[in-house]
């Protein structure tokens, strides 16, 4: 075998300035992905005061193996792109509040303040809001319970534990075809259960997967219940077509049923749509002067990290041109 | 042909400098050696070029069998990292790809000497009066 090669994750390493309580910076930059990556790189070549605030660097890109859209790169693997982004955010020396989520976005005369779970408060005259999306719940019995004892929301991550194993996966798109895949490659038993009928996935992916013949196709199906003793055992499917319940062994759930926004923190402070994403114009500005959004959070169709990045840098130099226009700089 | 390139040597320049005391580490390979040993016994040397505080003791695993029981080594290739005592870290196999972050990350943490833990978390753990077994599982992803 040849070497390997080393991978050396400079982040890891660095001193991060960590954003000061008093200071009321030009512009907070809410989140951790591409959206809120770009957006510091734009914001700092102006020369803006600002601060990141962010749970982590990469959000659900950390979720990926491989990207093969993003200009430039064939492939990479989204841990090192997320390595790019991050250390090219670093080399700007701003402060980062790593490690704590937001609790709530407020607005005291032109000043926004954001409280964070921990109780720490920051302040920006302008704020770019980029938190992105998190995993959708099934919100079905024992799925909470059973999270993490073989309830699971990432393929990438969890996928190898289920060698050889039977598993059921819910939903019908393409992260739950990708998913299948990912599970057809370390021949587990699968059964794929739609709540609705026929099946939403890239006819490309479809094909591949259906190629492989441990899997069951279950459509207008739901998973009515998770059951098992401090890890999973089984599940209860309906028929929604005739209501009928049966009763499969599994060892492992797998829910890619798409994603919800997490807009909690600002679903007081600015207008969101029916699906909780923040409603935007084209120039990245919500109904609320000064704040900002960008990226999957936002009602932005595509969710991708290309179209996150270009939507980042454009909130980033929106709200530049604001501060500006409002003589705040 | 060096196995740590011209870019990530430089940056290894400047992460090791926050070194604050000296670091041995110790690798165990053998005569013959295999390709995992020889290739592990070149990236340290490579390593450990680049600090004034990083020395490299090369064992045998074969003929220096008392250094092997010192270290409870009982397989090859194994990097053992030593401050001013044993903290119990080994690396087994070669430590390349995203361990190589680690295994610098865990020489960092040996020479400032302090596990980085909390004082009340520290005080607790040092109630712990008998030898424990923990293994944990991890994926990079």
């Amino acid at each position: 075998m040849d070497f390997p090669g080393i991978v050396l994750d400079t982040s890891v390493f660095s001193q991060q300035k960590k954003p000061d309580h008093e200071t009321v910076y030009d512009m907070l930059i809410l989140g951790g992905g591409p959206a809120a990556m770009s957006a510091v790189v734009y914001a700092a070549r102006k020369m803006l005061s600002l601060a990141v605030v962010t749970l982590d660097f990469g959000g659900l890109m950390r979720e990926t193996t491989e990207i093969e859209n993003y200009l430039g790169f064939q492939s990479i693997n989204a841990n090192d792109l997320v390595v790019k982004f991050e250390d090219h955010v670093k080399s700007f020396d701003i402060p980062v509040s790593l490690g704590v989520a937001v609790k709530e976005v407020r607005r005291q005369g032109r000043i926004f303040t954001v409280l964070m779970e921990d109780g720490t408060l920051f302040s920006g005259k302008t704020v770019v809001f980029c938190l992105g999306e998190r995993h959708r719940p099934l919100s079905a019995p024992g799925e909470k319970e059973l999270a993490g004892k073989g309830v699971s929301y990432c393929a990438t991550c969890d996928a190898p534990l289920f060698k050889g194993k039977r598993v059921l996966i819910a939903g019908g798109g393409n992260s739950a075809f990708t998913t299948a895949f990912d599970l057809v490659r370390v021949n587990a038993e699968i059964v794929l259960v739609n709540f609705v009928e026929g099946w939403q996935a890239d006819e490309t992916l479809q094909q591949r997967v259906r190629s492989y013949d441990k899997i069951q196709f279950l459509d207008f199906h739901e998973v009515a219940g998770i059951e098992g003793e401090g890890k999973v055992e089984e599940a209860v499917l309906r028929n929604r077509k005739t209501g009928e319940e049966k009763r499969m062994l599994f060892d492992g759930v797998f829910v890619e049923i798409g994603l919800l926004p997490n807009s909690d923190p600002v679903k007081n402070l600015v207008e969101l749509n029916k699906k909780g994403e923040v409603v935007i114009d084209c120039s990245c500005r919500t109904n609320v002067p000064g704040f900002f959004s960008a990226g999957d959070v936002t009602m932005v169709p595509h969710k991708q990290i290309i179209i996150s990045a270009g939507e980042g840098a454009k909130a980033a130099l929106t709200a530049y041109d604001y501060l500006i226009e409002t003589n705040q700089l | 042909m060096s196995l740590i390139q011209e870019k990530e040597r430089k940056q290894l320049v400047e992460i090791l400098k926050s070194m604050t005391n000296d670091v041995t580490i110790a690798t165990f390979t053998q005569e013959f050696e295999c390709n995992y040993c020889r290739m592990t016994r070149e990236l340290l040397e490579e390593l450990t070029g680049l600090s004034d505080k990083l020395k490299l003791r090369v064992y045998d695993f074969a003929k220096e069998s008392d250094a092997a029981k010192k270290y409870n080594i009982d397989k090859i290739p194994a990097t053992v990292l030593l401050g001013d005592r044993d903290y119990g870290i080994r690396f087994y196999g070669v430590p390349a790809g995203y361990e190589f972050t680690t295994l610098v990350e865990d020489i960092i943490a040996v020479s400032s000497r302090d596990p980085g833990l909390p004082e009340d978390i520290a005080a607790e753990l040092s109630k712990v009066d008998r030898p424990v077994h923990i293994q944990v599982m991890i994926s990079p992803t």
